[in-house]
């Protein structure tokens, strides 16, 4: 046992991180080396003199409870999607009503999360269509669009705003959160001349993995054919926007190129 | 709220009573991390935002504060993305040698036993100085261990290195910071100039000869 090495290590020999029988030779030189004893006592006091100037530092009063603020979030768009997962067998049932009867529309953009292969694109085009059969309340109405925006804030992971359109026949009634496959997604309700259509914003890769190709107005949209009528996505921006609406293809497509679903 | 579940509730309780006592203690390495008040916040916050979030991956009977400060040490490095730039610094070709016998016996002596109050509060100061200065890691480093006085195991969690690379990146830090603390303290007169009189080792024959006439 060399000083040179019970000076290396002092500090692990301090902090009794040392195997039991180094810790043993260490002591031992020790107790015969006044120089090392000196190290030692030094060691041990800088560490002392260390710690009592860099603590006591304590957490400002309000940052518990601007902490807690937050959880309140989670814990409500916890309680939502719990409410949301309870009911799928519902959303069944609706289905070849729904086949028969909507349109869907999705336009939106991808973003790279990853997503389990045991949900393919193909359950989430039926959730869709169904979640607009379903027709669910909203729970933020149309009046104030910063309303939707901040209802949305901590339980989308991407900021949500109401799609606007050049059309003045499509008018937005009013929102909520909803989940489509496993992800969280906003559901935005429209009217197009007496017509409900349904506007899905969510994140999901692969969405358009299958899907036909087309350009309309310069954008390019994809859709699937569903049931007799056609799911149009749009990618842009990072953030999926799904329509549903039981409207003409033409109509959905423009629809679809002419939403400014980012301003 | 509106639909909040009992077992939501019965979570947000046990993770408030577990979390809370170790807010000080993520406030003060958010701060010493981020040296300012405003993004040390911001950090804390967002640790315990994600750790309630993941609350349920966390492993019951193993170290909560170590794993707060885990996920804490994370964030840090994903907000900021200087880690690599500087473990290469700390550990690399460009890190500061430091020696053992870097330090006189006299300014050892001298910082050991401070005389006086004044004196005791100017190397604190001088203290808080040097760790400043120090690299995000080696703070890192030396707030853990001397601070929070975890063990090298849980410091190998929290910062996701092997036991032997705390061993040495601590020795390095804490050399690092008694030399910084020397210089100044050199230079301020809180001690005095080094007299050349470098506690080297002394020669094995005559540590042997010493253990001998003892036994």
């Amino acid at each position: 046992m060399t000083c040179k090495l019970v000076r290396r290590h002092l500090g692990a020999f301090i902090d009794g991180e040392l195997d039991p029988a180094s810790q043993i030779e260490f002591e031992r030189h020790l107790e015969a080396c006044p120089v090392c004893q000196e190290h030692l006592a030094f060691e041990r006091s800088f560490r002392q003199q260390a710690r009592e100037a860099i603590i006591d530092v304590h957490a400002p009063e309000h940052l518990w409870s601007r902490t807690l603020h937050r959880f309140d979030e989670i814990d409500a768009t916890r309680a939502e999607r719990t409410l949301i997962e309870a009911r799928p067998m519902r959303w069944r049932q609706t289905w070849p009503i729904a086949a028969a009867a909507a349109a869907v529309l999705i336009i939106g953009s991808v973003m790279g999360l990853p997503e389990s292969t045991a949900y393919q694109g193909a359950g989430m085009l039926q959730d869709v269509v169904n979640l607009h059969s379903q027709a669910l309340p909203s729970d933020v109405r149309a009046e104030a669009p910063q309303d939707v925006v901040r209802y949305f804030q901590g339980k989308t992971p991407f900021p949500v705003k109401p799609a606007r359109f050049a059309e003045p026949g499509m008018k937005f009634v009013g929102a909520r959160y909803i989940k489509v496959g496993a992800h969280p997604a906003a559901a935005l309700y429209y009217n197009h001349q007496g017509r409900r259509v349904t506007l899905l914003v969510f994140q999901s890769p692969d969405m358009v993995r299958n899907a036909h190709r087309t350009h309309v107005g310069g954008r390019e949209l994809f859709y699937y054919n569903v049931g007799g009528n056609v799911v149009t996505i749009r990618q842009h921006g990072g953030v999926n926007y799904a329509f549903f609406g039981d409207l003409d293809r033409p109509v959905l497509f423009q629809l679809a190129a002419s939403a400014r679903v980012a301003y | 709220m509106p639909g909040k579940s009992k077992k939501v509730e019965a979570q947000r309780r046990l993770f408030e009573a577990e979390a809370r006592p170790h807010l000080d203690t993520l406030y003060s390495m958010a701060l010493r991390l981020t040296r300012s008040p405003v993004d040390a916040e911001d950090l804390v916050q967002d640790t315990l935002v994600r750790a309630y979030r993941f609350y349920d991956r966390f492993e019951a009977g193993t170290n909560f504060k170590a794993w707060l400060l885990r996920i804490q040490m994370n964030s840090f490095v994903n907000r900021y993305r200087r880690t690599s730039r500087e473990r290469q610094v700390f550990d690399g070709p460009m890190a500061t040698p430091v020696g053992e016998g870097v330090m006189s016996r006299a300014t050892m002596r001298g910082l050991t036993d401070p005389v006086g109050d004044a004196e005791r509060q100017l190397i604190a100061q001088e203290i808080r100085r040097a760790f400043d200065e120090l690299s995000d890691e080696a703070r890192a480093m030396v707030m853990l261990a001397d601070v929070e006085e975890l063990s090298y195991k849980e410091i190998a969690e929290v910062v996701g290195c092997p036991i032997g690379t705390v061993m040495s990146r601590l020795h390095r830090a804490r050399k690092q910071l008694q030399v910084s603390l020397q210089a100044h303290a050199v230079q301020l007169g809180i001690i005095e100039e080094d007299d050349g009189d470098v506690a080297d080792p002394i020669p094995l024959e005559a540590f042997r000869a010493r253990k001998e006439a003892k036994s």
